[in-house]
């Protein structure tokens, strides 16, 4: 009799005791139909180092809400360099529930972010360039306003809007004068031209 | 120059403030209410809690991404009518087939230009030019 039986189609997941802990049940686990025994599994990995992968992988493909976010806190307080290569990937998937908890967790870990910025806003998917700019407005980092003035210094139009968004709420008067160069960028985007004002406006005030 | 009150109601959700702040320019001007919510868990609660000519939801938002508000709209009987925009940054075709798939009535890319806004908000609330 094996030690852990997984029923494709049996919420009710046969454990046997002693192998309640194990690195492979938990893993087992996490691939169970129900929710509540997905975020078991999720607690349980916690204890184990080698557990991180397993949960960096589920994250990839959890549908449910709770086990994303049963992961997304695990994976925060046991924030490492290696979590932050695991969770990076996230940001090109095509999923937005898997890169908003890719954000959500990163946001939380910006020592280990840090070097990885640069590379990120240097991208050549604009998309997860935009999505860097979106982390660095939420990210408690020193180098966080330097960095949104590099990505607005790009030249999607989209990713210099998600720059703005970011400067607007932690830019500073350094932030000024670029903001306020930008329009000339994109003088046919009057979008741009308002929101660099009421960043500008919202920084000075 | 604000136009006469076009008794329409719109919702903007968007967790870019500046976006927000755009879009509320354009539609006050032309006469259209509009409120505001930072993300799709807030959108899907004012949505349900009060009367909205036309929904205006953004794609990629924390919490909640539009995709999955549209949908828990849409099961929702009362919000099967109601008109619903995603604007996206994306421009991918399968971004667009998911909005659909989830129960939007449109799809624009970002940025979406003053006029494309306004006549797409007059076109699906009945409004006149």
């Amino acid at each position: 009799m094996p030690l852990v039986k997984v029923p494709a189609n049996d919420p009710q997941t046969v454990v046997d005791d002693a192998a309640a802990g194990s690195l492979a049940h938990l893993v087992a686990l996490l691939a169970a139909p129900g929710g509540a025994d997905r975020r078991a599994a999720v607690r349980g990995l916690e204890a184990h180092d080698e557990g991180i992968a397993p949960l960096c992988a589920r994250l990839a493909i959890e549908t449910a809400a709770s086990v994303r976010e049963a992961i997304v806190a695990t994976l925060i307080r046991r924030r490492s360099t290696a979590v932050v290569t695991a969770l990076l990937p996230l940001l090109r998937s095509d999923e937005a529930p898997q890169r908003n908890a890719a954000l959500e967790a990163l946001a939380a870990m910006p020592d280990e972010v840090a070097p990885h910025v640069e590379p990120l806003l240097r991208d050549a998917d604009p998309d997860v360039r935009i999505f860097t700019a979106n982390l660095l407005g939420v990210l408690p980092h020193p180098q966080a306003e330097a960095w949104l003035l590099t990505a607005l210094a790009d030249d999607h139009v989209n990713v210099c809007a998600a720059a703005i968004d970011g400067l607007a709420e932690i830019g500073s008067a350094a932030a000024l004068p670029a903001l306020r160069a930008l329009p000339a960028r994109f003088p046919d985007d009057s979008f741009i031209a308002f929101a660099a004002a009421v960043a500008a406006q919202r920084i000075d005030a | 120059m604000t136009k006469p009150a076009t008794g329409k109601r719109i919702l903007i959700v968007d967790d870019g403030m500046t976006t927000r702040l755009y879009y509320r320019s354009v539609l006050e001007a032309a006469g259209f209410a509009v409120d505001e919510a930072a993300n799709g868990l807030e959108g899907l609660e004012r949505a349900l809690l009060d009367a909205f000519d036309l929904l205006i939801v953004d794609v990629n938002m924390p919490k909640m991404d539009g995709y999955a508000m549209i949908a828990r709209l849409r099961g929702d009987s009362t919000m099967h009518a109601v008109p619903i925009v995603t604007i996206s940054t994306e421009a991918a075709g399968s971004d667009a087939d998911r909005a659909y798939e989830a129960g939007a009535d449109l799809y624009l890319v970002k940025p979406a230009a003053p006029a494309t806004l306004l006549e797409t908000a007059r076109l699906l609330t009945g409004v006149a030019a």
